[in-house]
């Protein structure tokens, strides 16, 4: 399979067993989505041959692709939010009245079979855009064994879940696997849930498969290096220095989302001087509008915000940054860069008012400029089309290298951090972690705000958990564990507690 | 190597506008012919009409610094996302302002009147561009909209205005104001045409604006601010400042456009300082896509078929082939970035399955 110009997938041959769980892993861009897409018949493969169940596939679309028994739960999930639960899962081979009208009961008693032979529990009438997004995803997977899936195809299914959800997950993946002989395909980029999960693992690095292994006979190292085609050095970020004076201080801080309800409700935190602060919360608990109203990106309701002292509430980017603030954005590409424009560009910005790149002071040194720029460049290790092509045709690691070594480049002492290794590679996320570690041994005071709780982990010297715009919870990083952070990540544990 | 991929695009850039003026032409020629017309004859008359004599060079040239100062006004709105509709009321106001401050100080010296008149247009054309200007960037109302409406308001207040309190003592001429003064009117510099001395102030702004925009950092904020907004403010500049100030000088250059009008050729205000002409310059702004350098080259290619037009009209054929063969050029810019665009992507799908198979050989072999 070719996408225009890059060859996705070359010359692949695989085979997975029945009633096996197979896991699929490799960097962004690999190609084990377009390997999946062509399997589930979205893509057709250039050259080659598909298989399923022993039998050639000649016509590639999803709707042959379920008939073969095909199934897959996409990373984001297609449902109808306002339809229940069951209405979700019949659709498309709906329960009829009379032939044309649709029998809402027996979408409901059918869904219920389908729950009580699974054992995957979720009540059929409830409004999709009402459950947890881990139902959700069972509602997804639901759906293709009413289709008669035998072989599922989850696309990293667990990067919206909390450990529990995570653990439920596995728990499912086993018993249909056991009780009821189902083929699982998992793409994962987490190679521990690999190895919790899977039976065999496909490597996959540029395209190709380069390498299949047996769970049991391998190891996580062992699996970054086949990604990433050399060996990856884990565990040699090391953190010196004390904590010093506050930088960031946030008090009783109110922020509403876009639709005008409170999303950051009555919220306080402190980050100090060579400290790195986590913000560990599920995706919508107010952890982006907070980040956002301490940038100037978001005017905040009531509340101070404080950085190296100086009251910056309400205030505009421009003014905040001026204070020391520097700033990786969330969603890089609506807000990190200009995709249009080159890679010395976008390093640009921000700097490029400033005396030593203008002639007269307003006059560009493209010369100068241009220097300035290969040195962030080769600094930085981007790797692309050269520092004149555009970011946007750019891989999400190299993108990303280019906010980062930008952020960084302006040497402030307050870093806020939005999701620093989305969608990026193992190699570039050494790279943005070990060039985090640095900034927070040289000094910096820097928020962090991660949706892979390894990385909050992994980074973070303190830890604070968000839930619905509160903080459930404040802990040092190494006296907590990643489930115990779950239960403050779903909510008041004290509550529960006390409700229990 | 470094500096060859932007020169490579703007290369593809001037052939396949080649490409598209010669379709242009062609389909041209069939209207001609189907019309009853000689396609080649046209052709030829168009061609003399416009280079046949010093006045009709001065004529196109006239109408080229027009189409090219309004042609900027546009670009320089679309270089930081505000698109720019509103440039006619802005030009119309212009003129008629820069007239009656000629008529008010009517005796005093043209080394007070003339910069005193331009820069009356220049802030009644920025005052009218305030207004979509501000609304756009305080409270997000669609400038395309606000303008084309602000144009209509203006085109009739300056018909009120023409008629009314500013009209002339003359009553055969109904819809205009009273006569400059002759010591006002710019100098000829082809004696009967319409080029005045204007074109020289035209040649400097023209120079001043691609410069900011190519080179310096105010350019470099203005093309970021277009490309990403959020971006931009994102990374502390000011973007909304940015964005009405460029409105604001697009306004006040075709406030200056409609002075130049005034004070080179017409020497009173009357609705014909502008026929739809600002208009024109967005098409041509357009075609160009946004680049100033090529605003300019097209600016001279259109005035050549508007003027060469007047040619054709001798032979009997309507001028209006001449709005045609405009209207057919857009659409062929327009289809050719697709069309550019399916034949690079078979391109690359026929490199990567040639790679396959090459790959395939060698494992077989």
């Amino acid at each position: 399979m070719e996408f225009p110009g890059v060859l996705a997938n070359d010359d692949i041959s695989l085979d997975i067993k029945k009633g096996e769980v197979f896991a699929l892993v490799g960097e962004n861009g690999a190609g084990k989505s377009t390997l999946m897409n062509i399997l589930y018949g979205i893509n057709e493969p250039t050259d080659g041959e598909v298989l399923i169940g022993g039998k050639k596939v000649e016509a590639f679309s999803p709707k042959t692709a379920i008939g073969l028994g095909v199934g897959m739960v996409h990373q984001h999930f297609m449902l109808v939010p306002s339809f229940t639960v069951a209405q979700n899962i019949v659709m498309s081979m709906e329960p009829k009245k009379y032939g044309f009208l649709f029998d809402n009961r027996a979408a409901e008693r059918k869904t219920q079979e389908l729950v009580n032979t699974y054992g995957l529990q979720v009540d059929p009438s409830a409004v999709v855009r009402e459950i947890s997004v881990g139902l959700q995803q069972r509602v997804e997977i639901l759906k293709t064994l009413y289709r008669g899936a035998k072989i599922l195809i989850l696309d990293e299914p667990t990067a919206v879940l909390t450990p529990q959800e995570t653990d439920e997950l596995f728990d499912v993946i086993r018993r249909v696997v056991r009780e009821r002989g189902m083929t699982v395909i998992i793409i994962t980029h987490k190679l521990y849930e690999v190895m919790a999960i899977s039976d065999r693992v496909g490597v996959m690095r540029k395209g190709r498969l380069v390498g299949v292994k047996n769970t049991c006979d391998t190891d996580e190292k062992d699996l970054a290096s086949m990604m990433v085609g050399r060996p990856v050095l884990y565990d040699d970020l090391e953190k010196t220095g004390t904590a010093g004076e506050n930088r960031i201080a946030v008090e009783h801080l109110t922020v509403t989302d876009n639709r005008g309800l409170i999303a950051v409700n009555d919220l306080s935190l402190a980050v100090h001087a060579g400290e790195i602060l986590g913000i560990a919360a599920i995706e919508g608990n107010g952890q982006s509008e907070l980040l956002e109203a301490i940038t100037g990106m978001r005017k905040p309701e009531r509340g101070t915000v404080r950085i190296m002292g100086q009251d910056v509430t309400g205030k505009s980017p421009d003014q905040i940054r001026a204070v020391g603030l520097a700033h990786i954005p969330e969603d890089r590409i609506s807000t990190g860069i200009s995709a249009p424009a080159s890679v010395t560009d976008n390093l640009m910005v921000g700097k490029h008012d400033d005396k030593e790149f203008n002639l007269f002071g307003f006059h560009q040194r493209r010369s100068t400029i241009e220097r300035y720029a290969r040195e962030i460049y080769e600094k930085f290790d981007i790797r692309g089309a050269g520092l004149d092509s555009d970011v946007g045709s750019m891989s999400g690691g190299n993108m990303q290298k280019v906010v980062v070594a930008r952020e960084f480049s302006f040497d402030t002492p307050v870093l806020i951090i939005s999701q620093p290794t989305r969608g990026v590679d193992v190699g570039a996320i050494e790279f943005i972690h070990k060039a985090i570690i640095e900034k927070r041994n040289s000094g910096a005071a820097i928020l962090l705000c991660s949706a892979d709780l390894d990385e909050v982990f992994r980074l973070s010297d303190r830890i604070i958990t968000m839930y619905e715009g509160k903080v459930t919870g404040s802990f040092a990083a190494d006296a907590i564990t990643k489930e115990e952070i779950g239960y403050y990540m779903t909510g008041d544990r004290s509550e529960k507690e006390a409700r229990a | 190597m470094k500096e060859k991929t932007p020169v490579l695009v703007r290369y593809r850039y001037l052939f396949s506008l080649l490409v598209s003026v010669l379709l242009a032409f062609g389909i041209g020629a069939i209207i001609l012919a189907a019309s009853g017309f000689a396609p080649l004859q046209a052709y030829g008359a168009m061609l003399r009409g416009a280079f046949d004599s010093a006045r009709h060079v001065g004529d196109l040239l006239e109408y080229a610094m027009v189409l090219c100062i309004c042609g900027l006004a546009c670009v320089l709105g679309a270089r930081v996302g505000i698109f720019n509709v509103g440039g006619e009321g802005q030009l119309l106001l212009g003129a008629i302002f820069a007239c009656q401050i000629g008529i008010w100080l009517d005796g005093m010296s043209p080394w007070l009147v003339i910069p005193l008149a331009a820069l009356g247009a220049m802030a009644v054309g920025a005052a009218y561009a305030f207004i979509p200007g501000v609304l756009k960037v305080k409270v997000k109302v669609n400038e395309v909209i606000t303008t084309i409406m602000l144009n209509t308001i203006a085109a009739f207040l300056c018909q009120y205005l023409a008629k009314g309190p500013w009209k002339n003592a003359n009553k055969n001429l109904v819809a205009a104001t009273s006569q400059l003064n002759a010591d006002y009117w710019f100098g000829k510099l082809i004696p009967r045409s319409n080029l005045t001395t204007a074109v020289f102030a035209a040649a400097v702004i023209a120079f001043l604006v691609w410069y900011v925009m190519q080179k310096t950092s105010k350019g470099f904020e203005m093309k970021i601010v277009g490309q990403n907004p959020r971006f931009a403010f994102f990374s502390g500049i000011k973007t909304d400042r940015l964005v009405l100030i460029c409105m604001l000088i697009s306004g006040a250059m075709c406030g200056l456009v409609g002075m130049f009008r005034v004070y080179g050729v017409e020497h009173l205000y009357k609705s014909s300082v502008s026929n739809d002409y600002y208009f024109e310059a967005i098409m041509v702004a357009m075609i160009a896509s946004y680049q100033p350098v090529a605003v300019i080259l097209l600016s001279l290619f259109f005035a050549i078929l508007k003027i060469g037009a007047q040619g054709m009209e001798l032979i009997g054929i309507p001028s209006q082939i001449y709005l045609i063969l405009q209207t057919v050029i857009i659409f062929f810019m327009a289809a050719e970035s697709g069309i550019m665009a399916s034949i690079d992507a078979a391109a690359q799908r026929r490199r990567a399955k040639a790679a396959a198979q090459q790959r395939q050989k060698e494992a077989q072999a």
